[in-house]
Order: C-alpha cells, then structure tokens, then sequence
C-alpha cells in the first residue's frame, strides 16, 4: 500500500510536470509552424515615380495609331505585295484582290470603243459623200436643171449626215469614259497604303477571301519609329488628369524597366473600358478616359505594338 | 503545516486520484476545445496567412475574406493612385472545382496573383519555382493538394504532372507550404490572369486588391487613407486582434456572430468546467469528511480554524496544479498530433493554458470552501465524543 502511494504521488506529479513542459514544447512547434508574413513580394514593382500620381493600365500603338487597312469590296486576294515589318510610303501596293471579272468587261468595252470608233468613220464617211453631192448640185446656175426642191433635199441630208456623225463621236467618247471607269474600278482593288509608315500585322495571304469586316483588318500599318501609349483612366480619377501632366511607364511583365512620356493628348470622350486584360469573355461597366502620350522607342528592352503597359501619371493635387 | 496537509492528501490514494482524474478531466476539455476553437478560427483567416500582404482592399460592405464581392479591375489603379500606397496588386480567390485523370472531383481553393511582381504567392517552397508560375498553364500546390489530388498513396502528384480546372489543363510546378483552409480544399496558386480563364466568367472577377503601405506608413495608416481616397474598404493583415480594421480580426467576428460554432465549443469548454466542479467539490467534500477527526483533532490541539483552512486550500490547490499538468499532458499529445498530420485545427494561444489554470484554480477554491465551511461547523470537542 505504502509503494503503490508512493508510486501513485509522484507519478502524477512527474506527470503533471512533464505536461507542463509539453505544452511549452507544443507552443514553440506551433510558432515554428506558422507561416511567417510575406513582407515584399519576389519581384517587386518599380517605386513610384511621382509623389502624387494617377495609375492607369495602357497599351502600345504606332504614333499616329494603329490603320486597320480595309478592303473595298470583299473578294480573292490574289497577291500580298508587303510582309510583315515592311516599310511603306503613302501609295505603295500593299495587295491586290482578284480583277479578273473587270478585266474581262474592259476587253468588252475595248470592243464597244473600237465599234464606235468605226461608226465613226462610216458617219464622217457618209458625210463626205453628201457634202460632195450637194457641192455639185450648187454649182449647177441653171434652175431649169435642178429642181429646188431636190437641192433643199440634199441640203437636209448633209444636215442629218452631220448629226449622225456627232452622234457617233458621242458614242465613241461614251465607250471611252466607260472604260476609262472600268479601269479605276480596276485599279481600286489594288489597295495602296494610305500614308508612310510599317506593316504592323498581314492577316491575309494569296488566295484567302478578304471580308470588309471591320473586326479583322486585312493589314495594319502604322508608324513604329515612336510608339504611343493609350492609357485607360478610371472616371473616377479623371479630375486629377490635366494636360501636359508628364508619365511614366513600364511594361506588364517587367516592372522594373521604366520609360519617360511625353503628354499628346486627352481624348475627349470617356468610352467603356476595353478588355486589355486577356480575358475576352470580359464584360465590365467601368467607362474610362484616354489619355495619350508618346515615347521614343528605346534600344533596349525592345518594345512592341500591342503590349501592356502600367502607367503612372503625375497628378498635382491628392 | 505543508506536509502535514499533504500527507494527508496522499494518504488517501483513491480520492487523491479521483480528485486529480475531476481536474484533469476539466483541464484537458477547456484547453483542449478551446485550441481546436481558435484552430477552426484561425483556418477562416488562412486565405490571408497563404496571401500574406500588408493590406486587403475589398468592396465597400465586404466582412470577411471568404465572402467576396467582386470589384472592377480599374480599380487597382485606383488603389496604385493613392500616394500611401507603395504598390497595389490584383488578387483573384475563389473556390473551383478539379478534375482528375481519374474522373474525380476536388473543390480547391484558387488563388490569382500578379504575374510580374508575383505578390501574394506562397513563402515556403517545398519543391519547384514559384517564378515558373509565369509559363503557361502551370499553377504551384500546397501539400494539403498533394494528399488531396494524388490518384493514391503510391502515386503522389508531383512537379511536372497535370490535372484540369474547369476543363482547362493545369500543370504543377511546385508545392509549397500553406495553411488549410476553412473549406477544407487545398490552395492553389496560379496568376491572375489565368486564373480569370480557369474561372467561368462572370461581370466582375477582381476579388481584392492586395497593397503595401509607402516607407515611413503604417498599413493602418495608408489603410485609411484607401479607404478615404477610393470609398473601397481597406482591412490590415496584423493578425487577430482588437483593431476593427483588421481583416483576420473581421473575419473571425463574423463566424462567431454568424454561425453555430462558437456555442457548440462553448457548451463543451462549459460542460468540462461543471465536471470539473462537480467532481472536485463532492470528492473533495468526501475526503474533508473522511479526514474529520483529524482535522477535529488538530483543531481541539489549538490549531486556529486561519491555519486549517490555509491547510486545506493548499491540499486543494495541489490537486489543482497536478490535474492540470496532467490535464497539459493529455492536450499536448493531442495537439502534437493533430499539428502533425495538421488536422483537427489546432492553435493555442497562450492565454487559454492561463486561463484554463485560473479556472481549475477558481474549482479548487470552491471545493475547498465547501471544505472549510464544513469543518468550521464542527466542534473539536465532538472528537472526544465518538
């Protein structure tokens, strides 16, 4: 009896002790365990460069934006004069659409000329031959030889022959300026490049059918030697934007790399914010307002039309 | 004095031990339900723990970060305009649905983070490359996801192999370490913008924007100032607390208000306290009267009625003191094990341990005042009477 309450008092007091170190034990592993704050994130963002700044998300364009050329009526392209990073001046052949139909009513009217042309020559022909009769009928003094009424006859023949002479020269200048439009309508399915510049984007190859769908330009041209930023701002901050306010950007995936901006403009109207962030199923009701500024193309990183950018925009009040 | 009353306490081994089974009882159901309270607590916040940023912008009436309204993804730039702000970044959570090679199905808890600066990612990599989230279709897994989403125990998920979020082809490229989420999915890490393509598409997908305060700030300072500048609410990321600002502290007080689980804990951490009491006080009260001609001789020796009370408060308090280490022991192999295979939720702050003593502390006085009460009721000369 004696051992097992000696056993007993100090088992449980050896017991109780060794809970209490336990737990003091239990209490380090749990603060061992728990996951420390993440402080700054790996790859941390640039500082910002303004005191007071306005943020805005923006993408590239051409200076001078980006030309979706369009074709002028839907067709065949038979051939792609331009590749991409091409430079154009204003009025180069960029492609040309299938011509053929147009070809084939220009020999028509080739043909239509060449008969008109020929009318031309019966008619004058014509004339020449009245004209002489009637000079040799006036020539006769003797009114005893010829009759009046037969000389006002020939009179009216040269007359009708004359008539008939513009008539056909009328024809003739009709199947020339017929042709003459087939040939613009010809020339029209050439598409030119409406100013100097480079070929952005070529969505279209030989043989493919060019749509007049404004959502998917055949071609985009524009200008890459100095690019420009369309910087999306939340309306609710549009009352910090004032022109000539100067800009910084960076680019989405390397926010390290910061470039000057140079203020261009506000675009006047606020328009539903654009989807700029990938995702096309995006619907949001936010409206934002443009603001554009431009850069100059920087040796390195190389920058590209289209790209995000992160644009912070000096403010002067809070 | 203090041997005498507690060779008396040990002379009886078997209400000793019934005292010391009362309190240990008592102890181990408080600290014990207690913990795994807090535990269950701490898991809503694990979103915040996993993202770890200094400051949550969430929409105006948001209370809690596992029920998100949506923002407009302008605004974080309106957030990255505020001057207190160092940097603001987007941050997509939700919960979604995983398929496996096998057909099955897990809910995961997704998390979207900024691609470039990479904000909000996990800060223990177990294994792979958190920057290799930057390769497309590729997400990092916690460890819960690798128990989770393995086809069995053989073939555990590793770096390298796939499995689809909404049908969409997800790549693993590390695991990393996390805490497990109320929900119990594991978390899953992928960029914002892919995860915007994993998730069906909906109006708005911005679920916060995640900010750090300017040198020289406090988060709660630029936190307000979120708040003033863009009308959005703007929660710090201290941890729980008395500030009202904090998002964990916010978190916590809307399970509390709004679900079940508080009183079902309560009436456990209860029902060990009215053990605890029931069984000291009778037991106790057992052994005073067992030990009354004793104490009644003490008394008719002269002992002042002070001196025998400060006895049996001391053999009280003993029993106290070694149920509730016993009472830690039985918590602490618990808890070991629950923090090692990291489930039933376990986290004890050091105030319930604390507590919990001043409590069985609180039983053992009562029981000891029943004690006292008896025996200042009873007449020394009634020893000589039997």
């Amino acid at each position: 009896m004696g051992i097992l309450s000696t056993i007993v008092r100090y088992g449980t007091l050896l017991f109780a002790v060794a809970g209490v170190v336990c737990i003091v034990m239990i209490s380090r592993l749990q603060a061992e365990r728990q996951i420390p704050p993440s402080g700054d994130p790996p790859n941390p963002p640039a500082p910002k460069p303004f005191a007071q700044s306005v943020s805005a998300t923006g993408i590239l364009e051409a200076l001078s934006e980006n030309v979706a050329i369009g074709v002028p009526v839907p067709g065949v392209v038979t051939q792609v004069a331009v590749k991409v990073n091409d430079s154009v001046k204003t009025g180069d052949l960029l492609f040309s659409l299938d011509d053929r139909d147009l070809r084939a009513q220009q020999l028509t009217l080739e043909a239509k000329l060449k008969v008109a042309q020929a009318r031309i020559a019966v008619a004058e022909a014509q004339l020449a031959k009245l004209d002489a009769q009637l000079a040799r009928l006036s020539a006769v003094n003797d009114p005893r030889a010829v009759s009046k009424d037969d000389l006002e006859n020939r009179k009216q023949d040269v007359a009708v022959a004359r008539a008939q002479l513009e008539s056909a020269r009328a024809d003739a200048s009709s199947a020339q300026s017929e042709m003459e439009a087939n040939a613009l309508l010809i020339e029209r399915l050439s598409v030119r490049s409406p100013r100097d510049g480079t070929v952005i984007q070529v969505n279209i190859r030989g043989g493919e059918y060019a749509a007049t769908s404004p959502k998917n330009p055949a071609m985009i041209v524009g200008e890459t030697d100095r690019l420009q930023v369309r910087a999306d701002v939340d309306e609710q901050n549009a009352t910090r934007i004032r022109p000539g306010q100067k800009g910084r950007a960076s680019l989405k995936g390397d926010p390290k790399v910061v470039f000057p901006l140079e203020f261009v403009r506000i675009e006047p109207f606020v328009i539903p914010k654009v989807s700029l962030t990938g995702a096309g199923t995006e619907r949001v009701d936010t409206r934002v307002l443009q603001v554009i500024f431009s850069l100059a193309r920087p040796d390195s990183p190389p920058l590209y039309v289209g790209q995000q950018v992160d644009v912070f925009i000096e403010a002067a009040d809070p | 004095m203090i041997g005498l009353a507690l060779k008396m306490l040990f002379g009886d081994t078997a209400k000793y031990l019934m005292l010391v089974a009362g309190l240990f009882f008592a102890t181990f159901l408080i600290v014990q339900q207690a913990s795994v309270f807090c535990g269950l607590m701490m898991w809503t916040t694990s979103t915040l723990k996993n993202v770890g940023a200094p400051i949550f912008v969430v929409e105006e009436r948001v209370e809690q970060i596992n029920e998100i309204n949506p923002l407009r993804d302008t605004d974080v730039s309106r957030v990255r305009s505020v001057t207190a702000v160092r940097w603001a970044m987007p941050l997509y959570s939700g919960i979604q649905r995983v398929r496996l090679e096998s057909g099955s199905f897990k809910t995961v808890q997704l998390l979207g983070i900024d691609a470039a600066s990479l904000a909000g990612g996990p800060v223990r990599m177990v294994e792979g490359n958190l920057e290799d989230l930057r390769l497309p279709n590729t997400v990092v897994i916690d460890q819960l996801a690798v128990s989770r989403l393995s086809e069995d125990a053989e073939h555990p998920i590793k770096v390298g192999d796939q499995f689809e979020i909404n049908d969409i082809e997800a790549r693993v490229v590390g695991i990393c370490e996390a805490m497990r989420s109320f929900t119990g999915g594991p978390y899953i890490w992928t960029t914002y913008e892919r995860a915007l393509q994993y998730t069906p598409s909906s109006r708005k997908m911005l679920s916060a924007v995640i900010a750090a305060p300017i040198e020289g700030m406090t988060a709660s300072e630029a936190a307000a100032e979120i708040t003033r500048k863009t009308g959005l609410r703007a929660y710090v990321n201290d941890g729980f607390g008395e500030n009202p600002n904090d998002f964990n502290t916010s978190t916590i007080w809307w399970y509390v208000k709004n679900t079940g689980i508080p009183i079902s804990f309560g009436t456990t951490v209860v029902i060990g306290f009215i053990v605890g009491i029931a069984i000291a006080c009778q037991t106790f009260y057992a052994f005073v009267l067992d030990n009354l001609k004793h104490l009644g001789a003490l008394k008719a020796m002269g002992m002042t009625n002070f001196r025998l009370s400060l006895m049996l408060i001391i053999q009280s308090c003993t029993v106290g003191i070694i149920g509730f280490g016993i009472g830690l022991l039985a918590t602490s192999s618990f808890a070991y094990a629950a923090i090692q295979n990291e489930q039933p939720p376990f986290v004890m702050p050091w105030q319930i341990p604390v507590v919990a003593f001043l409590v069985i502390q609180f039983i053992c006085m009562i029981a000891a005042l029943m004690g006292i009460v008896r025996l200042s009721l009873y007449e020394p000369a009634m020893v000589f009477r039997a």
